[in-house]
């Protein structure tokens, strides 16, 4: 538990036994099955599975954006969705960052990172204004904050994303492979500045991925997913002090960590190619 | 990242023309382009006056039509300097004006609604569809039928083609705008006007203008072939009743004008798409497209 932890009562995520088949009269696609995860506030909670195991599947389930086939989620205690009420309602309490970006790419990243608090009354547009200039100064992004999404490289995108998301002071943020595509080093810097914003902004992360070092890396705790349909194998909790910079990645114990959660998923990793999931790098 | 020093990143309306103006100036594209035309009008100069061929006989050639159209006192009565030409000018750009600003005050609305309610798409599209391929001078004799004066079915015919295809190109438009645009505008606390406001619409835009830009060709197509069969002014008439009249100069003087008006129409479309869509128009030029 770090302080920046210990300040937050809000953001409890609770997925209870949820399943979720696709299309269940045609083909019956299962990506879920009997999926339960404890989501501590506060906590970086990083989910890792193989390819096309049903990460985002679960992670649109919480999100709302579809029902849920069995089982219920609660936030803070307080149902989002459950057998009667199959999907959730999309609300700025939890906010998602996707996994190929989706800011405006009609509105500036000052406009972007506004318009939430503007929509929601919860600002006037001058205060938000000043708010999200505030938060993209933190996030090093101030100097391009009238440029538009096209112009600028995807991780700078990435990083305007995720201060959108904050800006609105969600309960969780869901982020869905923010960093897929990315190449080690710039993958390092932006890991480095997720940690940054979190210490500033502390929130509870639901955080999606099938890199092994970066789950180990940013999170408190790692669940390991099977192959689909995806239920969770094993939750493993990263034992390495916050914060954490760039030096930890070769660190004894770091190294130790990665290896434990290696060993339990490379079983999946196996049975996900013998399967012949389409590997999507 | 290229980097754009701040002073350039906010760049005022006039000095992004000159930037324009500057790099079309700089562009092989245009000597190629004018080259082109050089070589268009030679080719017209030799076989209608230089070498006449026996089927161009009959045509004026670009000397006859240059002398005509410059002419402070010309033969025909139309050249730079007749007030007539203007006249004539000014009634189809007006109609066509009037039928674009109908064609889209209808078609977008109709077009967001379509693309935006599946059930509205099902009921209106087999219509528009059904619609959409007779042919606009089909419609020439219940045009008349049903505005008894001069000018309104002539409007109504420019307006009829340019509204299918803004319907068409805004509807795509909004099927076109990713899912997730929607999902993160409803994360982040969207009440439907907002949605509408902020990104349907938006999203939209370039599709819209896709369909500007080829509804503006189609609407002086339309019309002229309207003037031709009612009305009493602009260059469709004008080309007709020459025709009749003999004054075979004067044909091919209208035949540029629309060429040229019609070039400028759309390049007034582009550059007002140009400035709506700003976000598009940079991204574009960092790919140097
Ligand atoms: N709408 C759908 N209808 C039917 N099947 C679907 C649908 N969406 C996803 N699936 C299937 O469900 C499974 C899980 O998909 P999901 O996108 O959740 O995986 P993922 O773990 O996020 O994968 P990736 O690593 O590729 O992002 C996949 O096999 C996918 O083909
Ligand atoms: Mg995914």
């Amino acid at each position: 538990m770090n302080a920046a932890q210990q300040k937050l009562q809000q953001g409890a995520l609770s997925i209870q036994d949820v399943s979720k088949i696709y299309d269940p009269d045609g083909t019956a696609v299962e990506a879920l099955s009997h999926c339960s995860l404890e989501i501590a506030a506060g906590e970086i909670y990083m989910v890792l599975g193989p390819s096309g195991c049903g990460k985002t599947t679960l992670l649109n389930a919480v999100a709302g954006f579809h029902p849920v086939s069995s089982g219920r989620i609660l936030l803070d205690g307080e149902v989002l969705c459950n057998d009667k009420t199959p999907q959730a309602q999309q609300n700025s309490d939890r906010m998602v960052v996707f996994q190929n970006g989706a800011l405006f790419p009609w509105k500036t990243l000052l406009d972007n990172v506004s318009y939430g608090p503007i929509v929601q009354k919860r600002l006037s547009p001058k205060e938000a204004r000043e708010k999200a200039e505030a938060l993209l100064r933190e996030a090093g992004l101030i100097d391009i904050s009238h440029k538009y999404p096209g112009e600028i490289s995807s991780g700078m995108a990435r990083r305007a994303e995720i201060v959108r998301a904050l800006i609105n002071e969600p309960k969780v943020l869901l982020l869905d492979e923010p960093y897929r595509a990315m190449d080690a080093l710039t993958k390092a810097i932006m890991h480095e500045n997720l940690l940054k914003m979190y210490e500033l902004n502390p929130v509870t992360i639901f955080f999606i991925t099938h890199d092994l070092e970066e789950a180990v890396f940013l999170g408190h705790k790692v669940a390991i997913m099977t192959t689909r349909p995806a239920t969770v194998k094993e939750v493993i909790p990263i034992d390495l002090p916050y914060p954490r910079d760039h030096r930890v990645l070769s660190s004894e114990p770091f190294r130790l960590q990665v290896q434990r959660v290696k060993a339990s998923v490379r079983s999946e990793a196996e049975k996900a190619f013998a399967a012949g999931e389409k590997e999507l790098a | 990242m290229p980097d754009i020093s701040p002073s350039l990143s906010n760049p005022s309306l006039l000095s992004r023309f000159w930037f324009h103006t500057r790099r079309n100036i700089s562009n092989p594209h245009l000597y190629l382009g004018l080259l082109g035309i050089a070589c268009f009008g030679f080719l017209y100069y030799l076989f209608t006056e230089g070498w006449p061929l026996p089927r161009f006989e009959k045509l004026p050639g670009p000397v006859a039509v240059f002398t005509e159209w410059f002419s402070p006192d010309p033969m025909w009565g139309i050249s730079i300097y007749s007030e007539e030409y203007y006249q004539h000018i000014w009634a189809s750009v007006r109609r066509v004006g009037i039928a674009l600003l109908i064609a889209t005050g209808l078609g977008v609305p109709l077009g967001l609604l379509m693309g935006w309610s599946k059930v509205f798409k099902d009921y209106s599209f087999p219509v528009l569809e059904l619609l959409r391929p007779i042919p606009v001078l089909a419609w020439v004799p219940l045009a008349i039928l049903m505005f008894n004066d001069t000018e309104t079915p002539v409007i109504f015919l420019a307006t009829l083609a340019s509204f299918y295809i803004t319907v068409l190109n805004t509807m795509l438009g909004v099927e076109s705008i990713n899912p997730n645009f929607i999902r993160a505008a409803a994360c982040l606390g969207s009440k439907p006007h907002h949605l509408f406001l902020h990104v349907i619409l938006p999203g939209a835009l370039p599709f819209i203008f896709t369909g500007l830009q080829i509804s503006v060709g189609i609407s002086w197509f339309s019309l002229v072939a309207a003037e031709m069969v009612s009305g009493q002014y602009g260059l469709g008439y004008l080309i007709l009743n020459s025709y009749t009249s003999v004054t075979y100069e004067t044909i091919v003087i209208i035949m540029m004008t629309l060429g040229l008006v019609g070039y400028a129409s759309s390049a007034l479309v582009r550059f007002v798409g140009r400035q709506l869509m700003q976000w598009q128009a940079r991204a574009l030029a960092l790919e140097n497209r």
